[in-house]
């Protein structure tokens, strides 16, 4: 006996005749290929812009630690590591922030209140970079660096890794927050019902129940804020002072976070991008830091939705 | 023990939620506190004059809603054609992943790498130089994956009776397609659109290469060399590099418009989302 069930509607849509010739599908399929092509032309001639460099610097391209156009030296890894940097400030910021505040909305909150957060919260992600950046410039940098000198160091200016991982742990901050509150509710009522009949504390269950189970939805949380983070140009830009080959002591050495610095993104927003046009080399240069960038944020934002979609395989 | 517990984890929870809404209110409230007072009818009815410190910025309100226009054009068709292929067309599996993964990975892309690509391909390629068109198209693929995926979960949830009614009707497959599901699909596409030309108003990246200037600029004429001015290149060019006072009145004013204008075009979908919201919920 065939099992009987409902059709999803993409199915009964099969049921239906078919002309030969069908003016909807052709179009969708043409829209479609358009796009496909539209991107794989674009990363093509990425691609092979960027090749001239590693045939000039090899694996000094990654290795090297100066970046001197006028010279042909062309070494990310200052870049490389200034990127890391104010992304790992940024989230050790914001991930636990965000995470605290979801929690907070979902199970202290009565419904209608964690709505209008929620909403709130989904608004304020909207707040353009330039807008934050502004934000950096006119206020916050003057905030570190009074800051800095008041607790005795001395900072050359405000403009500084430090103050761009500042700025970027606000902007990942509604992402955080609307993914993990996301995590939070997809955490089956069985599993609170259970925990709270073991006689476990309302503390205890968000503690030990809670947050386990929705471990996975939260770290694609975080994941996906961190490739926000990586690949944001524009505000970091205009904090983070853009000083080539700064190179700490060693990593995450205090005074080289409250230096400037430069990451790959604020490199590629600069002048240089403009300028470098001309020369095969120096613009294959340019052309890798973005493709570097790309290849990083996208797998990060390709592992985000990998682990989520395996934690939702197993509910 | 549990009640020390229950604290603990409450009053964190508590201070991480005062944290996030408090810092967050507080730059709304900075901003428009800065630049509400800047803001009156000549400010958006006049051009630029000064270097930014006199004047309005007509034409830079002008541009950015050029620019997202040309952007919502742009991906209208093509978010309409991959959703329905995407929903439709492609039989469940591989295609229909790698199409979501393809998706995916161009919402994740950095708005930075639009401007390189749009440098190569528009600025140089076609020669364009600066050219509102190619910041239309640049921002039109930015947001192509908000709409489809808009798009598409609204045809999930589509009552396949409708669908089944129109097919006993007799309807041929693309029949249905252009009068059930694209008519009843509309919310769907029309709140992503919005919501992606919010988030296109305010990109700076992808069009400061390849399509808006400082100064200099008004109506565009064709597409060779016709750059706009826009409200994002405008804050970026002017809070960088002015300590002029007056200067930073009209910063905060443009950055208090911009962000009324993002504002206001993800508030217009709200009522539509939470009926969504409500339906699922009853369905």
């Amino acid at each position: 006996m065939t099992p009987t069930r409902v059709l999803t509607p993409g199915e009964s849509l099969f049921l239906a005749p078919r002309r030969q010739w069908d003016l909807v599908r052709a179009s969708s399929y043409g829209f479609t290929a358009v796009t496909v092509l539209a991107l794989a032309v674009a990363l093509t001639l990425l691609v092979w812009q960027n090749l001239p460099i590693w045939g000039h610097s090899g694996e000094g391209y990654f290795t090297g630690k100066n970046w001197y156009f006028r010279h042909q030296a062309f070494g990310m890894l200052p870049m490389l590591y200034g990127t890391i940097a104010v992304s790992v400030i940024a989230l050790l910021l914001a991930g636990p922030i965000g995470i605290g505040a979801a929690v907070f909305a979902g199970e202290y909150l009565p419904a209608r209140a964690r709505m209008v957060m929620k909403l709130m919260i989904e608004l304020l992600a909207g707040i353009p970079s330039v807008v934050y950046g502004l934000l950096g410039i006119l206020i916050l940098r003057n905030y570190v660096y009074d800051s800095l000198r008041a607790m005795g160091m001395d900072p050359l200016s405000g403009d500084s890794l430090l103050t761009a991982g500042l700025l970027l742990a606000v902007m990942v901050l509604p992402t955080v927050m609307t993914l993990a509150d996301d995590a939070l509710r997809g955490v089956s009522p069985i599993q609170r019902q259970a925990a709270r009949g073991l006689g476990l504390s309302q503390g205890q269950s968000i503690l030990f129940v809670l947050l386990p189970q929705a471990g996975r939805g939260l770290v694609a949380a975080v994941l996906l804020a961190l490739g926000r983070a990586l690949g944001e140009a524009i505000a970091v830009f205009l904090v983070v002072g853009r000083q080539d080959n700064q190179w700490p002591r060693f990593p995450f050495a205090p005074d080289s976070l409250i230096n400037a610095g430069q990451t790959l993104a604020s490199k590629l927003g600069g002048a240089e991008t403009n300028i470098a046009y001309g020369d095969p080399v120096h613009w294959a240069a340019v052309v890798g830091l973005g493709l570097i960038l790309l290849s990083v944020v996208i797998t990060v934002t390709l592992l985000s939705a990998w682990i989520q979609r395996r934690g939702e395989a197993h509910v | 023990m549990c009640r020390t517990t229950d604290r603990v984890v409450f009053v964190a929870a508590l201070g991480c939620a005062v944290i996030a809404c408090g810092v967050l209110l507080s730059i709304v409230a900075a901003i428009a506190i800065r630049g509400l007072p800047a803001v009156s009818w000549h400010f958006l009815t006049e051009q630029i004059r000064l270097v930014g410190a006199a004047g309005g910025i007509f034409y830079n309100l002008v541009g950015t809603l050029l620019l997202i226009a040309t952007a919502g054009a742009i991906s209208t068709p093509l978010a309409m054609g991959i959703a329905l292929t995407h929903s439709y067309y492609l039989p469940e599996g591989r295609a229909r992943r790698n199409l979501s993964l393809l998706l995916y990975a161009l919402n994740g892309t950095p708005s930075i790498l639009f401007g390189i690509a749009g440098l190569i391909i528009f600025v140089k390629y076609f020669g364009w130089g600066k050219s509102w068109l190619s910041g239309g198209i640049l921002l039109g693929f930015l947001i192509l994956p908000t709409v489809t995926v808009s798009l598409v979960e609204r045809i999930k949830v589509l009552p396949g009776k409708y669908i089944e009614a129109a097919a006993g009707l007799g309807l041929t497959r693309s029949q249905i397609v252009s009068s059930v599901v694209l008519p009843q699909s509309m919310s769907g596409l029309i709140t992503g659109l919005l919501l992606g030309l919010a988030r296109a108003a305010g990109e700076t990246a992808p069009i400061m290469f390849t399509a808006t200037i400082f100064a200099g600029a008004t109506f565009p004429a064709g597409v060779k060399e016709s750059p706009v001015l826009s409200m994002p290149y405008h804050i970026f060019i002017l809070c960088q590099d002015s300590y002029d006072p007056g200067v930073s009145a009209k910063v905060w004013g443009t950055a208090t418009v911009l962000l009324g204008l993002v504002f206001l075009l993800s508030l217009i979908v709200l009522p539509m989302r939470l009926k969504v919201h409500e339906e699922a919920k009853n369905a």
